[in-house]
């Protein structure tokens, strides 16, 4: 018996245990053996992670049970333990400890905390799931499972209307890129006539036959099309396109982000860990994982790249102007995954990885930080009235200070400290993705130039946004009513100690670990295959495994040299080979939105108009987040409210019920009436019955027997 | 035309037929001649049966009118089965079989022990007497 | 074949026939505190006469009186069931009798002479034997109606009773006749062998058709079902009891024998005629038992449901039919005692209670009761995995095989609806607020009868429904 499976299932016993143990014991034992459930987990996912991933490859697959065996159709529940699982273990489990830790302390005065932290265990679990899945289908269980946890969480507090709009309008958008994403698995199916990773990766890898369910012939899978609303697709580029869909919908990408602001209507702790550490990163881990896929489909990869580069842009954009401390994040949150996206789609799997790996540090730390200002703030979200904050809550202060030039990226380019960039975390993941883009789109990667383009202009305003963020709140004059600033609420220790490992994280993740995730000369080995690469999955080569090493030199053969850039391939390493304007660029970025920023909000006063005036054209398209909400409403919602109420007052109400089970009742309960009125109770009225019967039973021989007899 | 024999057969209806005619309507029209007429109400009013001849129909009246009534009519089949019971099988122009007349007559003896039982049950439960 | 070994084969029905005579001269010379004693000993009698009639070995089938009866398994197998089902009856009775004042002794004897009728009539196969049998039987029952004569109700109902059941007798005999005229014979093997000829055969089928009503009257299948509710509601409710479960088994037995023996050569004659008896009387009977509130009349209802899905089987008009028909009713018969002896159970102390408003709550009263019948009424209703739905399944399945798949369907969906009202009554016994409880003591027979029939319609299923099968089968095989 391997001890393997208890890093995913002992925060599934946490959740079980937490509401009966809150029942019996109270709630605090219910936090303490749910934080400490996590916490070994926590632990032991560090174990794993050196075992998989630091040390030898180590890469598993731990198969636990079969869940469908139905004909040709197959799939288990297995841990699959590889350098990108082991990631996302140490990422989630970590994170979520420390969530766990400090919504000890937040969640005190809400009450109800075995709920919450049965909910919390349960989202722990599902993402645990969906990160060791070796299948398709257990993935999308984990899929569905933080689904389910996130809608939860975020109507936690379900008696307040807004949190539940909030949690429903959540549920309701994944659903639309749930929908893609099953789609996806069913094409995944229809092709490979599997969904185990290994075997749909290997066919691809092999540029193998694939004979669609149900033809008679097939076709070299990376030529293959399929026939999908009347015209004839790649079928990968329909995959990669499906699948990414899903990605879209639970990373909040452009188009089916809208629900992620609205969620931050859940406890704070749910916002750190859910909507910016783990659960909204499941989509880059999607993309990651189905590298195989979107490497053979270069118009599914673009793709990906443009909707990332752009929610990038937007979700930046929009963050100027928004109030909310939370919200502020929430954008912040929605337009960093944007970089991991269009890293993703822009072949740079590692720096999307690394991306997401730093970027749950300094997100937590932010969000865990705001949460601590809101508790001090007596519950008070809006930035406006802050100020000053800094002297209530100076260790706060000092660790939102830390994933502030984390997030912006504050670092020295060009400088390197064994063998790694010196910086924030941020900095070096940031970077990374940057040039990573920028060298994919020197190679002719669709949509890469443009992509580190808007990356670029959205380092400005993220700069810009953070800065302003840690201005109007800690900075300045106090703006808050008197009683909360002579009064701040006690911000206990169990919020303040569990931001200490983010911190440092949020400060040197990305110094310690940019050799194993992105470096060139060690990248390889860790990832070990985890991530398809072009030369070492060839055509020609069917045998070739990543794992298998290579050549450094092959490995740092230029991109431009080595790959025509339609078939796609490994740009990770491509990043040291650009021009030194670009390792300057997010620095300058940086400084471009981080001193207007200060030159701003640090003299005068901070509210005052700047450049964009209240009532303008563009401030008012910014504060209204682009009027995706308001075009949705239009476009979507009230259509479907008009047709939902059509159908439910006439399809349904008059229509079906009518004629349905209503109709039905009522003719049945007619019918009831009509035959018991024939019950009258008058014997000769009986005799008269049965005299009818014969008769027509008579009538009916002598009809049948006379025409019979002729 | 000669009339057929077999018509001859018929005769004594005839003559019965003819017989209750006359009968009928001498008693009928004797009375009318010679009997002295003095009416009276009473003489119109309810005997024996103790109910009106002539009103509704619906109306309450002894049940014991009905038992007895009916008792009548059980005894009245029975013979009435009796009767072409014996005349059948113990006609010796039928020359009926010796061991047949012998089951014949003990299976009337089973019936007539069953009716007996009947009739014990219905002395024993007091529908001969009048109360 | 001599007098004693013809009677030899006859002895259930002579003990039961000398057993009621000797019980009745005992009863009315002990006077009225007899009732006791002689229920019992009428039980005794009848117990007596299903357990002779199991242990005869009836081989191949005997013909006894000349052809007018026949004793072979179908037979035996019918009047082990009636036999049984009518000394549960007699031992179900005792409470409520006893507390209506109505504790005579002619009642059990009245139900063994009923018994003996139905003894007739499983195992007719003359049509004089047939009426003779029917009317033994029948008149029985229109006493027993009006059982309890100081009652309104119960004298409308024995009046409803034997009137139309004189009017179906009448039918009856009027297609007997033309059947007689037209075959030439009342045997039913020499009907057989006329029908089999062909040829014009128009009087033989009209005279089939009054056949048919006569006895649809006496299984009481729509059209010929109106005095059924009445005479339910206005019998006692044993009588009731007694009156759903053995003498319909006996008569669609008798059904089944006469139109599978001598007319099975002109089954495309009555199978419409049974088709359209059997959609009218699941109609009937799910339409009109939805808008009751007395549960003896919804039971009435019921049974006039129940006879319909019992009629699909024979409509099929094959041996996996008849066998199918058997199992349904014995079936029936189980549920219909255990749910009546659920029904009996429902005292106050002010009296018995009959509406179902009376039940509402009962889960909360009395919750063992609750569950009994809940399961009896499952059955009814054909939810698996209970008898009931078994039963319906066994003569679905035969339709279908005869290529009735419509009537299959009707039957389906008759089902469902009527489900709607057994799941009424659920639903009031569990989920509505508590009526005053009923007496707890009701005596050992009605809680084992009611709680026995419950465990056979699941557990009990399970370990019966094999021997049940195979001996259907084969007294269904004896018919053709």
């Amino acid at each position: 018996m391997t001890l393997e499976p208890l890093v995913v299932f002992l925060p599934l016993f946490g959740a079980i245990l937490a509401m009966p143990l809150g029942r019996a014991a109270g709630p605090k034992a219910a936090e303490i053996a749910s934080t400490v459930l996590v916490g070994l987990a926590a632990v032991y996912a560090w174990v794993l992670f050196f075992d998989v991933a630091l040390g030898e490859p180590n890469p598993r697959t731990i198969r636990l049970a079969t869940w469908f065996s139905s004909g040709d159709f197959q799939a288990d529940w297995a841990l699959r333990l590889d350098t990108l699982s082991a990631v996302m273990l140490v990422v989630v489990n970590s994170v979520s400890f420390l969530v766990h830790w400090y919504s000890m302390g937040y969640m005190k005065e809400y009450g109800e905390t075995p709920r919450f932290f049965a909910y919390l265990s349960l989202f722990t679990f599902a993402m645990l799931t969906l990160v060791t899945a070796d299948n398709f289908m257990q993935l999308f269980f984990g899929w569905e499972g933080v689904g389910l946890a996130s809608y939860l969480l975020i109507g936690f507090w379900f008696k307040k209307k807004s949190a539940n709009d909030a949690a429903i309008k959540a549920f309701v958008v994944n659903r639309v890129g749930d929908f893609g994403f099953a789609l996806g698995i069913l094409g995944v199916y229809y092709v490979f006539g599997s969904v185990e990773f290994d075997t749909v990766f290997s066919v691809i890898a092999a540029d193998g036959v694939a004979i669609p369910y149900g033809m008679d012939t097939g076709a070299p899978v990376r030529e293959l099309t399929v026939s999908f609303l009347g015209h004839d697709w790649h079928a990968l580029t329909v995959i990669g396109v499906l699948l990414f869909i899903g990605a879209m919908g639970k990373s909040a990408q452009l188009l089916l982000h809208t629900w992620l602001p609205d969620a931050m209507e859940g406890p704070t702790p749910v916002s750190a860990l859910i909507h910016a550490a783990t659960m909204v990163t499941a989509g880059v881990f999607l993309v990651c994982r189905c590298s195989a896929i979107y490497e053979n489909a270069p118009d599914a990869a673009a793709l990906v790249t443009i909707v990332g580069a752009l929610t990038a842009f937007f979700a930046a954009s929009v963050g100027l102007l928004q109030d909310d401390i939370k919200k502020v994040v929430a954008y912040s949150t929605c337009s960093q995954l944007g970089y991991m996206f269009f890293a993703a789609g822009a072949g740079a799997y590692g720096a999307a990885m690394f991306h997401l790996f730093t970027h749950a540090f300094f997100k937590a730390l932010l969000f865990l930080g705001s949460g601590a200002v809101i508790i001090a703030m007596h519950h008070e979200q809006d930035i406006k009235k802050m100020g000053g904050v800094k002297d209530l809550l100076p260790f706060t202060h000092i660790l939102m200070l830390i994933g502030t030039i984390s997030i912006t990226g504050l670092g020295i380019p060009g400088l390197y400290l064994f063998g790694a960039p010196f910086g924030t975390a941020g900095f070096v993941s940031k970077d990374v993705i940057l040039e990573s883009a920028f060298a994919a789109g020197e190679t002719g990667r669709a949509f890469a130039g443009a992509a580190f383009t808007l990356g670029l202009m959205a380092a400005v305003m993220t700069a810009f946004y953070s800065w302003r963020l840690i201005f109007l709140t800690f900075w300045g004059r106090s703006r808050a009513p008197e009683h909360v600033r002579k009064h701040p609420h006690h911000v206990p220790d169990s919020m303040m100690i569990p931001l200490v490992p983010l911190a440092v994280g949020a400060l040197v993740a990305g110094m310690a670990f940019y050799g194993h995730f992105v470096d060139p000369a060690k990248s390889e080995k860790f990832w070990n295959g985890a991530f398809y690469s072009a030369e070492a999955h060839a055509p020609a080569d069917d045998e070739a495994h990543a794992g298998e090493s290579h050549a450094p030199a092959d490995v740092h053969a230029a991109p431009a040299e080595s790959h025509d850039g339609d078939a796609g391939a490994h740009h990770e390493e491509s990043h040291h080979h650009v021009p030194g304007w670009v390792l300057w660029a997010p620095f300058l970025a940086m400084l471009a939105g981080a001193l207007p920023a200060a030159f701003h909000y640090l003299r005068g006063d901070p509210l005052r108009p700047g450049l964009l005036r209240p009532g303008g054209l563009v401030h008012d398209f910014l504060k209204n987040k682009w009027y995706f909400d308001e075009i949705y409403d239009f476009l979507l919602v009230r259509p479907a409210l008009a047709i939902g109420r059509f159908l439910w007052k006439e399809g349904d109400g008059r229509t079906i019920d009518g004629v349905g089970p209503d109709g039905l009742a009522a003719t049945v309960a007619a019918g009831a009436r009509r035959i018991v009125r024939m019950q009258t109770g008058y014997m000769y009225h009986y005799a008269f019955v049965m005299l009818v019967g014969i008769a027509l039973f008579v009538t009916y021989v002598l009809l049948r027997l006379a025409g019979g007899g002729q | 035309m000669a009339t057929p024999d077999f018509l001859l057969d018929y005769l004594p209806i005839l003559v019965f037929l003819g017989l209750a005619l006359a009968l009928g309507i001498g008693f009928l029209a004797v009375p009318a001649l010679i009997a002295p007429s003095e009416p009276d109400p009473e003489k119109l009013s309810t005997y024996e049966c103790g109910f009106n001849a002539f009103d509704d129909a619906r109306m309450k009246f002894d049940v014991q009118f009905y038992i007895v009534a009916i008792l009548f009519i059980i005894v009245d089949l029975d013979v009435a089965f009796l009767f072409p019971w014996a005349v059948a099988l113990f006609n010796p122009e039928l020359g009926t079989d010796r061991d047949f007349q012998l089951f014949a007559f003990w299976s009337m003896f089973v019936f007539l022990a069953v009716f007996a039982i009947g009739f014990l049950y219905e002395w024993k439960k007091g529908a001969l007497e009048w109360r | 074949m001599g007098v004693f070994e013809t009677l030899s084969f006859f002895v259930p029905e002579l003990l039961l026939a000398v057993g009621a005579m000797a019980l009745l001269i005992a009863g009315v010379y002990m006077g009225e505190r007899s009732a006791r004693p002689i229920a019992l000993a009428s039980a005794a009698l009848l117990l007596a006469a299903c357990v002779i009639v199991l242990l005869t070995p009836v081989g191949g089938g005997q013909t006894l009186f000349a052809g007018a009866f026949r004793i072979d398994a179908f037979s035996s197998f019918a009047k082990a069931i009636v036999f049984a089902a009518a000394a549960v009856a007699i031992l179900m009775s005792d409470r409520y009798l006893a507390g209506e004042q109505l504790g005579r002794f002619e009642y059990p004897v009245l139900i063994v002479l009923a018994a003996f009728g139905m003894g007739l009539m499983v195992s007719a196969t003359d049509l004089i034997a047939l009426y003779m049998a029917v009317e033994t039987q029948s008149l029985a029952l229109y006493i027993l109606a009006a059982f309890n004569r100081d009652s309104r109700r119960s004298t409308e109902a024995g009046l409803k009773y034997f009137v139309l059941g004189a009017l179906s007798s009448g039918l009856l005999l009027y297609g007997a006749s033309l059947i007689y005229g037209f075959a030439g014979s009342t045997r039913f093997d020499e009907i057989a062998r006329v029908a089999a000829m062909g040829g014009d055969n128009l009087g033989l089928a009209v005279g089939l058709v009054f056949l048919i009503a006569g006895l649809a009257f006496k299984v009481s299948a729509a059209p010929f079902h109106m005095w059924t509710p009445d005479v339910y509601e206005g019998a006692p409710t044993p009588v009731t009891a007694f009156f759903a479960a053995a003498p319909k088994f006996a008569a669609m037995a008798l059904f089944a024998r006469a139109m599978s023996a001598p007319f099975l050569e002109l089954i495309d004659d009555w199978r419409p005629i049974i088709a359209i008896i059997a959609v009218a009387s699941m109609a009937v009977g799910a339409f009109s038992a939805i808008v009751q509130t007395n549960i003896k009349r919804l039971m009435a209802y019921s049974s006039i449901g129940h006879m319909g899905y019992a009629l699909i089987g024979l409509a099929a008009g094959t041996a996996e039919g008849v066998s199918s028909v058997l199992i349904y009713m014995a079936i029936y018969v189980v549920m219909t005692v255990g749910t009546f002896a659920c029904i009996l159970m429902m005292r106050r102390r002010g009296g018995m209670t009959e509406a179902i408003a009376d039940l509402s709550g009962l889960s909360q009263t009395n919750a063992p009761f609750a569950l009994i019948l809940t399961v009896l009424l499952f059955s009814l209703a054909g939810v698996p995995p209970l008898a009931g739905f078994f039963g319906k399944w066994f003569v679905f399945f035969a339709a279908v095989n005869a290529d009735l798949v419509w009537l299959a369907a009707i039957g389906a969906v008759m089902s469902v609806i009527s489900a709607y009202y057994y799941l009424r009554v659920v639903w009031i016994m569990w989920f509505d607020e508590p009526a005053p409880a009923f007496e707890r003591e009701s005596g050992p027979v009605l809680g084992a009868a009611s709680s026995i029939s419950a465990l056979l319609m699941f557990p009990g299923l399970v370990v019966f429904i094999g021997a049940l099968v195979a001996a259907a089968e084969k007294a269904a095989a004896s018919l053709f």
